[in-house]
């Protein structure tokens, strides 16, 4: 009677080996990701994914949801100082240096070398803007996922009503003034229609200002040494100059910070005729915006320069060689020209991977959607992403002056000044072991 | 009179706006969001939205499980701990209280990192007992349980002990349930808090599977470099919110002589 038990048993115990072992053959590996742009990316990255596990049977990858580009930072700092290190995680891309710097993500070159090719080479499939932010002293330490630049946003509607060519976007810094003062509406004293309006708040305003510094001939920050900000500089100056012109004195920028959202209801509305965002809200505002508009490059004063934004895909340090090789793996599927593409198509952000855009299903996109490749041939001018030692610190000791400025309570020359005393205070630590460490 | 009633309608705004943001229909989102009065198409295509972009039922469940156990094993702790606070002398009380309320002045946040290394090396990563752990322990709980306790006449146990009173039945029959107000105050602030809490659950938690309300409905509704759709936010938030407003309305009177009686505000 209990041979058919004991038969059953064993066949049972027989399954639960097998189904260990094929476990054990699979490696498990989660990879961090923020939503930057829009919430249904959730969804759209956990489809990736399981395509990739499909197709994949030897890795089991996990999403997981790291909140926004700064939680996500933290998650994976912590994950790692506590010893459980994610195996990859999409980081926003001027981080990378951070972790370069305080030896928490590995350098990809043996990675690559081991697939045969240099890292030069695998750069080189990339847009050249990338690899500022993704090389850091010469080793490849994260791989361009999602990428944007700013984009000049404007109502087709208000310029015609301004009397101005909507095919004749401002070019210059000369015609942005000029043309956001005839696009300013006011009406018994109060204002109806503002020429311009853009987020001011941390990341965003950090990201337009170093822009503008650029647009006017300036570096805004050493894009080879972490430990140099060029913030009192003239060409820093005068883009704050500018930005105090227009809110203080010619009124055609609303006073005070606004957030990206505030800026693009402004723009639905008809309440802001032109507007600065990333090229990563194009889907959004393509979706929201009921009447037509166009994007156009970030006017200029010497030079056309739009920063980079975005995520690159990076490893941390911390993980074992086969979550390394399952990670790697992972990574250059994502960026593969067909994945890229997709994603790129689907969130608006440009695909930096350059092989993706000769794709057929690309093609057609473009040709349906000729807004998305302004960003595209904006990418002539781009110029890297601002990134320091301590990043974030750095980078909002300006922001709180600009801010003052935009709020009134400070005038250019000062904020200026005031931005970069902080910035060398937080850089100094970094700066005294390395720029300033002379043998003896 | 009119200043308390200004006061609450100040207060009220919010909840009215989320309320009227989260049933206008899809297409009047960008246009007349910022209005508190009703306008054009209204419907409940939001909350459609927001419940079949989230896994609601999971999420409900796992922070319902989140904040039972966090305060479960926090009414046993606060109690026991306030209990010796208030009646037992011992040396070093005074310091060791002291040394209880100094940990109200920590920001959570610093304490991130050394945290997550404990429930890491506890084999508690990525599961709910982990997110739990740090908070099973609670100072301000502690604190006002001693409070509690000792506003509770002596009078109470030393009859309980002529009668033949054990200390544990002390405590169980005489001191918790003359206390309960206290312990339901804590209850209400600990559940308030632990539900609404964002960076500690996002930090200690990775899989879909575990996720909570606060780290589900942001996976969905934030984004940094375009802007959001108010509707579905609103719509998402009075999801979330629901459960606490529904048991504030139910146990309103209680909550509030809780409050009441505990002093806190």
């Amino acid at each position: 009677m209990l041979r058919p038990w004991r038969a059953a048993l064993a066949a049972a115990a027989g399954m639960l080996i097998s189904a260990g072992a094929a476990r054990a053959a699979t490696t498990d590996i989660d990879l961090y990701f923020p939503v930057p742009v829009q919430g249904k990316l959730v969804i759209e990255i956990r489809q990736l994914i399981a395509e990739f596990n499909k197709g994949h049977p030897d890795i089991h990858v996990t999403a997981v949801y790291a909140g926004s580009y700064d939680d996500t930072n933290l998650k994976t700092t912590a994950a790692i100082k506590a010893g459980n290190p994610p195996a990859a995680v999409i980081m926003s891309a001027n981080f990378v240096r951070s972790y370069e710097i305080n030896h928490l993500a590995i350098s990809l070159d043996p990675l690559i070398e081991k697939d045969g090719i240099t890292p030069k080479s695998f750069m080189a499939e990339f847009w050249p803007a990338l690899a500022d932010n993704a090389v850091i002293d010469g080793h490849v330490y994260g791989v361009p996922f999602q990428n944007s630049t700013p984009l000049l946003y404007y109502s087709v509607d208000a310029f015609k009503s301004a009397g101005l060519d909507p095919s004749h976007p401002p070019v210059t810094w000369q015609d942005f003034v000029a043309d956001a003062r005839k696009l300013t509406v006011v009406k018994g004293g109060t204002v109806e229609r503002y020429g311009f309006e853009m987020p001011g708040t941390y990341d965003y305003l950090g990201w337009i200002v170093s822009g503008l510094a650029m647009s006017n001939g300036g570096q805004y920050f050493n894009h080879d040494y972490g430990g140099e900000v060029y913030y009192d500089q003239p060409s820093t100056l005068g883009a704050v100059m500018l930005l105090d012109e227009m809110v203080n004195k010619l009124h055609v920028m609303p006073p005070g910070v606004i957030d990206a959202n505030a800026a693009a209801t402004a723009f639905f509305t008809g309440h802001a005729a032109m507007m600065v965002l990333s090229t990563g809200a194009l889907t959004f505002v393509r979706s929201n915006m009921k009447s037509p508009f166009r994007v156009a490059f970030m006017p200029y004063n010497i030079q056309p320069a739009a920063p980079i934004g975005g995520g690159s895909l990076i490893i941390p340090k911390g993980n074992s060689p086969t979550r390394v090789a399952a990670a790697w793996t992972l990574i250059k599927w994502l960026v593969s020209p067909d994945i890229a593409g997709r994603w790129s198509r689907f969130t608006g952000y440009f695909a930096p991977r350059i092989a993706a855009y000769d794709l057929p299903e690309m093609k057609s996109y473009l040709a349906k959607y000729p807004n998305a490749k302004v960003a595209l041939e904006q990418l002539k001018y781009a110029v890297p992403w601002f990134d320091t030692f301590e990043t974030v610190a750095v980078r909002k000791a300006m922001e709180n002056q600009v801010q003052a400025v935009l709020s009134g309570r400070a005038t250019p020359q000062a904020a200026v000044v005031a931005a970069q005393a902080s910035a060398e205070a937080l850089m100094k630590p970094y700066v005294d072991q390395t720029a300033l460490n002379i043998p003896q | 009179m009119l200043a308390l009633s200004a006061t609450a309608l100040i207060w009220a705004i919010p909840f009215a706006w989320m309320l009227v943001a989260s049933l206008r229909s899809e297409s009047a989102s960008t246009s007349e969001i910022a209005s508190l009065i009703p306008s054009g198409a209204m419907g409940f295509g939001n909350f459609r939205e927001a419940w079949s972009e989230g896994s609601f039922p999971l999420w409900y469940f796992n922070t319902f499980l989140m904040c039972a156990g966090i305060l479960a094993v926090q009414c046993v702790t606060v109690s026991a701990a306030g209990y010796a606070f208030a009646r037992l002398a011992f040396p070093g009380r005074a310091w060791l209280f002291y040394l209880f309320l100094l940990q109200l002045m920590l920001v959570p946040p610093i304490l991130i990192v050394p945290n997550l290394t404990t429930i890491v090396s506890l084999g508690l990563y990525d599961r709910l007992p982990g997110v739990m752990a740090p908070y099973f322990a609670s100072a301000f709980g502690t604190f006002l349980m001693r409070q509690t306790f000792r506003s509770i006449p002596r009078d109470y146990e030393d009859a309980a002990m002529l009668d033949g009173a054990r200390l544990p039945q002390v405590i169980w029959h005489v001191l918790l349930p003359l206390a309960r107000p206290g312990l339901a105050a804590f209850a209400i602030v600990s559940v308030s808090y632990h539900w609404n809490e964002f960076l500690w659950p996002l930090i200690a938690l990775s899989s879909p599977a575990n996720q909570v309300l606060t780290v589900g409905l942001a996976s969905f509704t934030s984004g940094a470099e375009s802007a959001t759709e108010w509707g579905v936010i609103a719509a998402g938030t009075l999801l979330v919110a629901a459960p606490l407003i529904l048991i504030f309305v139910v146990f309103q009177r209680r909550i509030v002589s809780s409050f009441v009686f505990t002093g806190i505000k």
